[in-house]
């Protein structure tokens, strides 16, 4: 201890270390050593803790060393060789070099103490003539060793409790015990506290066992540490600023870069703009609202928490539970549930899926004589697939009332009056009835049937007035729609006969025969017409023969169908004939025919004329063609979708048109609407034979080979947006079916809701309300 | 009665209308009874010389079965007291004659006692006697007679009758028919019949322009009506004119320009109206005055409506108007307020006609029927009462009704029950006078005796 003390004088130490006793540092700085390694690293290493003391104990050797070595002159004096010398001259400038890291590593020192290692200088060697790095000579005096100097208690760094029952405290360098010093009891500790005034700045040295009193730079750090400052007393915080790369002389004149400035750096960015717009304009039409309302902020701040409804969804179901064993299942199960041999076998044979169940039951007279279920993997394995491939999922049933399916149509009994049932019924020799009109008001009913008889009947009775016998068929009858004249055109084979019905009042029948039959021919058509008009006169007609005829051209066949056009003066004519020829329209007052169609396409069955337009419908076998007389064209083909028609009425409107077909359908046109039907009635289970519109009212009926007559409500509105309502009304029976054909002719009477009908049974029935 | 032992019986009383009261207290009566039993209890407890057989109502509805059937049905329980009205009860009618002819009979009358008058649609006039026989053929019109009336005479002359026919040659006429004055020579000279039973067509009636449904006189038969299906009504009295009233027809004249010979004066004066009711709609089906006169006339036709007119002035003094109801032909009640109308949905109504022409009328009494009913007569004053008719209908049958019992007709019976199936059997006029039904329709005419069984004049079988 004290050549230690007397080495650091010798190192012109300043007055720190004049004032602190030799022994001071080393003391703690063993025992700081010691703390720190035991706590922290106490079985890391022994020799660490040897050079950590080699450590502590050189830095007071570099302090010497910064000391000694000019103070702060020298700092000065380098500083300002520095500016000087600095770009003057190349050749001092090794020694420039080295007087400034000379002043550069004393800085150093002076600001990191912990260099230790001792600077080099760079000398030319004398041999070489190369400029060599020169170490300074280590002074092989008693300083320099470390060692000497350390405390007498060599026992290094282990925990000094294993001493503790020993009487010495380790041993010196010489292996000689350090004897422990003596201590003396709490009231002596008390007494020495009390009496030695630096008792409080001493603290307990382990390896020495003792008290040993701080050194002043321990107490220093101590307090630093204590008042949050830096804990190295030779920190400067406040260091003067040294501009190395600003300051006089060291502004940057030149750019970096000779590339002009960027337009960018001043042109405000054009997609920036963009995308600012795009907000702005979103916040402009609301897509995006700037200060949106808080939802937090409309429920107020209290709140009943039970006033929601309580959720409606259901609750999860729960997976369906594994079926509890049974008797079968038991390992023991009464005999009657084992298998006999025949069940066993039918059981083996039959395909797993197709089991009742997955086992067979067995017996065992004892439950240790059960063997390991086989089945164990597979059937958990198929019960974790039930549960995850079967969703849970609560079918709701749908409570659907099937009678709430059906189109809200009125009450048949609320749209009377129509047809209910068979009034009178007139038999026609049981000869089938294929024609039948109906007089314009209502009152007679003329039907012709195949044995070429033309019946003259009032329909409320039933009566047969008159009858005129034709030889052959009987193709078509049908009134004149004039109420001015009176008499019925009839269609026998390649001829049409004009007949006026008795009882006429003289005014009518003058005025009836003046049509038919004038007194003063009209000219005869340019071009001469294949059909021939012959009428007997006027004066000599009587209702017995026919006063006027038309002979249709030869081999043009049966007429099957006349419809006369609403004011009378012309009809047209379907002959049976296929191809051309077949349509003529006849005009009574020009007393001329013509053929309208050159060719048509397909086998004519029906025609019409539209009811207050120049309009003329053709039904082919599977469309209806419209056409316009006036300007001979063709104005719209109907598909009815049907694949034979066999019938077709226009509506009084003129809007709608019905079409019956063989394959049991019947179609509603909305003439305004569509080409295609506006719907299909499939009621009839055999074809269709006629269909018929009530002149006044909303009725409608259509008869069929089932031997039927269907009766539907038809009301048509008059603004475009309704559709027409069509209810079916009735069904009427009576008509035998013979040969497969039912009812083959249906209409109406005019002025009241009657309807008759011609049945193949040879029989005419009138149907009332 | 005697077999009252553990049988439930029933408190009723006993109201009646007829000429045989009984006193009004509670009876007790066996609920298995049946109308004979208690028709044979009223005759006992009146103790009536002859025994006359009585008719049940119970609230408005004939018995027929049980008196405890009619409980049960109705829900009626064991002590309720019944009401139940009596009245002598009609006899079954039965058939007198059955005269086939070769057409259809439109219509038949039995007003002139003791003979049938039809007319038929081959356009003639035909008389008969009760006795089945002929006296007498009349070719009025070339077409069909829709109707007939027998025009009562004022003059009490049994030997000339003067009938009315309409038809469908759009007039009707007049034709005085000069019976047989007496049946005793009728049956000594029986071939030469026709000489004595002469006809005439004295008038035409020129008006109309479509066929005519009817023809109908007042009771003093001073006027006539005709309705036809040009919708109007024609009045006409029944003194034939000296000269013709309507000028002749183009085709008449020519008609008659061939037939040179005939005489001036056999041919039939062409008549006049005298007022033409006009307000119909559509076809007039009948017209007919009323009892008291020959002031007021009602009508109906197929354009469903009933009306009343004021016949002097010609005016449509009442509209009826019923829904979907075209009538076919009309009655009025003895009393004149009631209408009995038959229209084409099978029913026959009863109208009053004594309610304003604003109010809606609602029909009193509907007779439902299963086949149009094309004719009614109602019962003549002598022959049973207030509240019978007769309707003939298209199924062949011809039904008794009381309009107090409307559910069922009291009674029915078909007619032309010797046709063949396939032939119609359609009734197309009834007429009902002094216990005496003729029926005409397809299968000619049949005569029936329908009443309460004193028919005063006996009809020989």
């Amino acid at each position: 201890m004290a050549a230690a003390d007397s080495k650091r004088k010798t190192n012109k130490r300043k007055a720190v270390e004049e004032e602190a006793p030799a022994p001071a540092p080393s003391v703690f700085s063993h025992d700081v050593g010691l703390e720190m390694h035991s706590e922290d690293e106490g079985g890391d290493a022994d020799s660490e803790g040897a050079e950590d003391d080699g450590e502590v104990d050189e830095w007071p050797e570099i302090d010497t060393r910064s000391d000694s070595e000019g103070e702060d002159s020298g700092n000065a004096e380098a500083s300002e060789d520095e500016e000087e010398i600095e770009g003057e001259e190349d050749e001092d400038d090794e020694d420039d070099e080295d007087g400034d890291e000379d002043s550069e590593s004393e800085a150093n020192t002076e600001d990191d103490e912990l260099h230790v290692f001792p600077k080099a200088k760079t000398v030319i060697s004398d041999i070489t003539g190369q400029p060599k790095r020169v170490y300074p000579e280590i002074e092989p005096e008693y300083d320099s060793d470390s060692s000497t100097e350390d405390t007498p208690n060599r026992v290094g760094n282990i925990p000094m409790h294993w001493y503790d029952d020993l009487p010495h405290v380790g041993y010196d360098i010489n292996g000689k015990k350090v004897l422990r010093p003596a201590r003396g009891d709490e009231l002596d500790k008390f007494l020495e506290t009390v009496e030695d005034p630096t008792a409080w700045t001493s603290a307990f040295d382990k390896k020495a066992q003792m008290d040993k009193p701080l050194t002043p730079e321990e107490l220093d750090l101590i307090r630093r540490l204590r008042e949050n400052e830096v804990p190295d007393a030779n920190y400067d915080p406040y260091e003067p600023t040294v501009e190395w790369f600003t300051g006089k002389g060291k502004e940057e004149i030149m750019p970096l870069s000779a590339a002009p400035e960027p337009k960018r750096r001043w042109v405000p960015s054009k997609w920036e703009k963009q995308k600012v717009m795009k907000i702005v304009r979103a916040i402009r039409q609301g897509r995006i609202v700037p200060n949106k309302p808080k939802t937090a902020s409309t429920q107020s701040q209290f709140y009943a928490i039970w006033n929601e409804e309580p959720s409606n969804q259901p609750a999860p179901l729960p997976a369906p539970k594994p079926r509890l064993p049974t008797h079968a299942e038991s390992y023991n199960p009464p005999e009657e549930y084992l298998p006999t041999e025949e069940e066993r076998k039918k059981w083996e044979e039959t395909d797993k899926e197709d089991r009742e169940r997955d086992f067979l039951p067995q017996k065992h007279s004892a439950l240790r004589l059960v063997p390991a279920y086989g089945q164990f993997i597979q059937e958990r394995f198929s019960r974790q697939l039930d549960l995850y491939l079967a969703p849970r999922i609560q079918r709701v049933r749908l409570q659907i009332d099937p009678n709430s399916l059906i189109p809200k149509l009125p009450s048949p009994s609320s749209l009377k009056p129509f047809p209910v049932y068979k009034a009178l019924q007139v038999p026609h020799d049981r000869q089938r009835v294929r024609a039948l009109g109906v007089s314009p008001d209502g009152a007679w009913a003329v039907t012709g049937d195949e044995s070429g008889i033309v019946r003259l009947w009032e329909v409320l009775v039933g009566r047969e007035v008159k009858r005129w016998t034709f030889p052959g068929r009987i193709g078509a009858v049908e009134w004149c729609p004039r109420t001015d004249v009176c008499f019925f055109a009839v269609g026998v084979e390649e001829q049409l006969k004009f007949i006026i019905p008795p009882n006429l009042p003289a005014a009518v029948l003058t005025a009836t025969q003046s049509v038919l039959s004038p007194a003063q021919l009209p000219p005869p058509p340019a071009t001469p017409s294949p059909v021939k008009w012959v009428s007997t006169a006027a004066a000599a007609s009587t209702s017995d023969s026919t006063i006027l005829t038309v002979d249709l051209p030869t081999s043009s066949g049966l007429p099957k169908q006349i419809v006369w056009h609403r004011k009378g003066d012309y009809l047209a004519t379907v002959s049976g004939t296929e191809g051309q020829g077949g349509v003529w329209i006849h005009q009574l007052s020009r007393r001329h025919s013509q053929a309208p169609f050159k060719k048509v396409k397909g086998s004519v069955q029906q025609v019409l004329f539209h009811p207050t337009k120049p309009y003329f419908f053709v039904a082919t076998q599977r469309y209806v063609r419209m056409y316009n007389l006036a300007e001979q064209k063709l104005l719209k083909t109907l598909t009815p979708g049907c694949r034979w028609i066999s019938s077709m009425d226009v509506h009084p409107s003129g809007d709608h048109l019905i079409v019956g077909s063989y394959d049991r359908k019947l179609c509603w046109f909305d003439l305004e609407l569509s080409d295609r039907p506006y719907k299909i009635l499939r009621y009839h289970t055999r074809a269709l034979r006629s269909v018929h519109f009530h002149p006044t009212y909303p009725l409608f009926a259509s008869s069929s080979d089932d031997g039927t007559i269907q009766v539907f409500h038809a009301r048509v509105y008059n603004d475009l947006m309704t559709n027409p309502l069509i209810v079916p009304l009735k069904i009427l029976r009576g008509h035998a079916v013979r040969d497969g054909l039912g009812v083959l002719h249906v209409r109406w009477c005019a002025r009241q809701p009657w309807l008759v009908s011609a049945g193949a049974d040879g029989e005419v029935a009138v149907w009332c309300s | 009665m005697a077999s009252v032992s553990g049988e439930h019986s029933h408190p009723v009383v006993f109201t009646t209308q007829t000429a045989y009261p009984f006193p009004s207290q509670k009876f007790m009566i066996p609920i298995s009874w049946r109308r004979y039993q208690l028709s044979q209890l009223v005759n006992k407890a009146l103790s009536l010389p002859k025994p006359v057989p009585f008719d049940f109502l119970i609230r408005g509805e004939l018995l027929r079965g049980t008196l405890a059937e009619w409980c049960q049905e109705k829900g009626i329980g064991e002590e309720e007291t019944l009401e139940i009205e009596y009245f002598e009860s009609v006899m079954p009618p039965q058939k007198m004659a059955s005269l086939p002819q070769e057409d259809w009979v439109s219509a038949v009358s039995c007003q002139h006692p003791g003979h049938v008058v039809t007319a038929s649609y081959d356009g003639c006039v035909r008389l008969f006697d009760y006795s089945q026989k002929l006296l007498h053929t009349s070719a009025a019109h070339t077409a069909p007679i829709t109707s007939l009336c027998v025009i009562p005479s004022s003059s009490t002359s049994p030997d000339s009758l003067l009938l009315a026919t309409a038809s469908h040659d759009l007039t009707a006429r007049l034709i005085s028919l000069s019976p047989p004055s007496s049946p005793e020579v009728e049956v000594t000279a029986d071939a030469n019949s026709s000489q004595r039973a002469t006809s005439q067509t004295t008038a035409s009636l020129h008006l109309h322009t479509a066929p005519l449904s009817s023809i109908a006189s007042d009771a003093v038969g001073s006027h006539l009506l005709t309705a036809s299906w040009d919708s109007l009504i024609g009045l006409w009295d029944t003194s034939v004119p000296a000269t013709d009233e309507v000028p002749e027809d183009a085709t008449d004249r020519a008609a008659r320009k061939r037939r040179k010979v005939d005489d001036a004066a056999s041919r039939p004066r062409r008549k006049a109206p005298l007022t033409v009711l006009k307000s119909h709609t559509a076809r007039v089906s009948r017209a007919v005055f009323t009892p008291g006169g020959s002031a007021e006339a009602v009508s109906c036709g197929l354009d469903s409506t009933v009306r009343c007119w004021d016949v002097e002035r010609g005016l449509c003094t009442n509209t009826i108007t019923a829904s979907a109801k075209p009538f076919l032909d009309l009655a009025l009640t003895h009393s004149g307020t009631g209408a009995l109308a038959a229209s084409s949905d099978r029913t026959v109504s009863l109208y009053d006609l004594r309610g304003s022409a604003t109010s809606v009328t609602h029909a009193g009494a509907s007779l439902a029927h299963p086949a149009t009913p094309s004719c009614l007569a109602v019962a003549p004053d002598a022959g049973g009462g207030e509240h019978q008719l007769l309707t003939g209908a298209y199924d062949g049958a011809v039904r008794l009704w009381d309009l107090r019992s409307v559910k069922a007709a009291v009674a029915s019976f078909k007619v032309f029950e010797g046709r063949a199936p396939g032939e119609g059997r359609k009734v197309l006029g009834v007429d009902w006078a002094r216990g005496v039904v003729g029926v005409g329709g397809e299968g000619g005419v049949e005569v029936w005796r329908v009443g309460s069984g004193q028919g005063e004049r006996a009809f020989p079988s």
